[in-house]
């Protein structure tokens, strides 16, 4: 780009859209997207109606009525207590989001930081930092979080830390490898050069220019912290009985599957939904922010 | 000479690496006045930028080790420490980088980065800081400046960017601006353009300049005084029409001579001075000059000292110039 008459410049009609605007409008060009997103609205909605939306209480028993399927009484059918799986799964959908929330709460808080500090001072602070982080990180996910799980003991806050912290290390890396070539950036060296402090240019200048990244993964770790979660509670590490959980419910509907493939197939789908669902998401943010970007839980294959 | 705003006395800088110390700088010494341009010139690794970084400590540490002084207004800039130095960055002494395309933040508007150093310094908030933003971008020359305060980088330019860092270097007047190579990535008429801006806010706000570059043509156009630079070392320092017209250090000359000279009978070819920068890390130990320089001798295996055949001219060569060349 060069400049020829500094008159005629700022007379030139540029477009007036903000990053914002024009991230919003290339994901709403993306169908799979806009799809997971009213997928996930309901979702949400239904998780926080979930007690006014399940027609039956989580745990009323019923036992004459066991394993019965799917009827206008009960949609998805009755479990081997009897007990309504409709609204068992509605119920379910409220701990899966939290967990899912919470835990990639937890591995931004954690892993965002970390990666800043790392990249921006280099040095041995990196290395210790990062050699940490890759020590987490080369232990297979679900291995690790349940090998917290054990140190902690089972338990559904204890799942969240268990997840959140085995999702550090990804956020760790991605803000790092961001940091280290915004680093040298010159804005960064005029921002030092006009008497602004660490912080300053960590949160004015560098975050913000680490974000997009950082969202895409967001997105992106919500479903496989979602898929952690279910497999935790199907291996009977996460939610305690007798609470719903999507991964619990398979694993008690494993036992019936063939009397009553409904036990399994109903919590199972809403698992597959909502991954699906933060995925397209995921995938339509990172088309609009970030498209050279590759997941590093894609190419690492977990839970 | 009236006092002068920064003394630097016997600045050396050098950086460790796997091959060893690369000595950057050595013992550097000059005086900048009140209100001066001081134009710094030399060859791409002769040592321009990082001398200038290092006045505001803007060097790691380490790999960079930092000796001598630099004294501006009766404290030594190179041992304050980081709090104190913060105070001094882009408030008193302030710099202005080469690439304008890559030296703003391009998430940022510019409104948000102008402002930047005018809330750290000045405390100015709100409305007041925001008035003040419009007035700096008028005054270096941005047409309807209220309105651009919020746009981002790439809606601008690369001159009218330049003239916004231009706009945060000057937003808290300070004593000294220095110009790291501001023109050199801008075409010849923008170029022209800012110079000219640069020159009639120096006159305005009374800074002094201390302008970087490899380009004499520019030198010849704004500086008051030259100082050369030879691997690390001043070659010469002078007056800058002593230095066009006068007694000159063989380098100089040579730098002068690879100029283009237009109507030049072979313009196809451009004159260079043969050979390579000295590499820092194996300086010769006599004058640095001496491997590519016409006219040494043996004498020149010692360094030459920094000689003054008319008290404000200054040659490190073991010969009177003008013996050489007459």
């Amino acid at each position: 780009m060069t400049d020829t008459a500094a008159a005629t410049e700022s007379t030139q009609p540029v477009a007036h859209r903000s990053r914002l605007q024009m991230t919003v409008s290339t994901v709403f060009r993306n169908r799979l997207a806009v799809s997971g997103l009213l997928v996930l609205a309901v979702l949400i909605l239904v998780a926080i109606f979930a007690p006014w939306i399940a027609p039956y209480g989580v745990n009323e028993l019923n036992v004459p009525s066991r394993l019965e399927g799917p009827s206008l009484a009960h949609p998805f059918g009755t479990d081997n207590l009897g007990r309504d799986v409709l609204s068992r799964v509605v119920v379910a959908s409220r701990v899966s989001l939290q967990v899912g929330f919470i835990a990639v709460g937890i591995a931004l808080a954690l892993g965002v930081p970390v990666g800043l500090i790392a990249g921006y001072y280099g040095g041995r602070i990196d290395s210790i930092l990062m050699r940490i982080m890759d020590v987490l990180f080369s232990v297979p996910a679900i291995v690790l979080a349940i090998a917290i799980l054990a140190t902690l003991g089972p338990g559904i806050f204890n799942a969240m830390i268990a997840i959140g912290i085995v999702y550090t290390p990804i956020f760790a890396r991605i803000t790092r490898g961001s940091v280290l070539s915004l680093r040298e950036a010159v804005f960064v060296r005029a921002a030092r050069s006009l008497g602004a402090t660490d912080g300053r240019i960590l949160g004015t200048h560098v975050l913000p220019n680490v974000i997009a990244p950082v969202i895409v993964q967001t997105s992106l770790s919500l479903a496989f912290a979602i898929l952690a979660e279910a497999a935790l509670s199907f291996l009977g590490l996460g939610v305690q009985p007798p609470d719903p959980a999507w991964g619990r419910m398979l694993s008690e509907g494993r036992g019936f599957f063939q009397q009553a493939p409904w036990m399994a197939i109903f919590p199972g789908l809403a698992i597959l939904v909502t991954v699906m669902s933060f995925n397209f998401v995921g995938d339509g943010l990172r088309d609009a922010l970030d498209p050279q970007q590759r997941s590093v839980i894609e190419s690492r294959g977990v839970a | 000479m009236t006092d002068p705003i920064l003394s630097v006395r016997d600045l050396r800088i050098s950086f460790g690496s796997r091959q060893g110390r690369a000595h950057v700088v050595n013992g550097l010494s000059y005086d900048l006045a009140p209100g001066e341009t001081l134009a710094i010139v030399g060859e791409s690794g002769s040592g321009k930028s990082v001398s200038q970084m290092a006045l505001m400590q803007l060097l790691p540490v380490p790999p960079a080790r930092v000796e001598g002084e630099a004294i501006f207004e009766g404290r030594d800039l190179l041992s304050l420490d980081e709090k104190e130095i913060r105070k001094v960055r882009g408030n008193q002494i302030a710099m202005i980088f080469q690439d304008p395309m890559t030296s703003l933040n391009p998430v940022r508007t510019i409104g948000h980065q102008l402002l930047e150093p005018i809330e750290l310094h000045l405390g100015l908030k709100g409305s007041a800081a925001r008035e003040r933003a419009v007035e700096l971008l008028a005054m270096v020359g941005i047409p309807s400046p209220a309105k651009r305060l919020d746009e981002y980088p790439h809606q601008f330019s690369g001159g009218m960017r330049q003239r916004v860092v231009i706009a945060m270097g000057i937003s808290c007047e300070p004593d000294i601006l220095i110009a790291d190579e501001a023109t050199t990535a801008l075409d010849v008429t923008t170029q022209a353009k800012i110079i000219e801006e640069i020159s009639a806010l120096q006159e305005r706000l009374g800074m002094s300049l201390i302008w970087i570059t490899h380009d004499l043509g520019v030198v010849a156009g704004i500086a008051d005084r030259v100082v050369v630079l030879y691997g690390g070392q001043i070659m010469e320092q002078a007056p800058v029409d002593d230095l066009f017209e006068g007694r000159r250090h063989p380098y100089t000359r040579g730098l002068l001579a690879s100029l283009p000279v237009p109507g030049d009978e072979r313009p196809d070819k451009l004159s260079a001075i043969s050979g390579l920068p000295p590499d820092p890390l194996a300086l010769p130990p006599g004058c640095p000059f001496m491997p590519r320089c016409p006219h040494a001798e043996a004498v020149c295996r010692d360094r030459p000292e920094l000689r003054a055949p008319v008290p404000s001219h200054r040659v490190a060569c073991h010969f009177d110039p003008s013996d050489l060349y007459e």
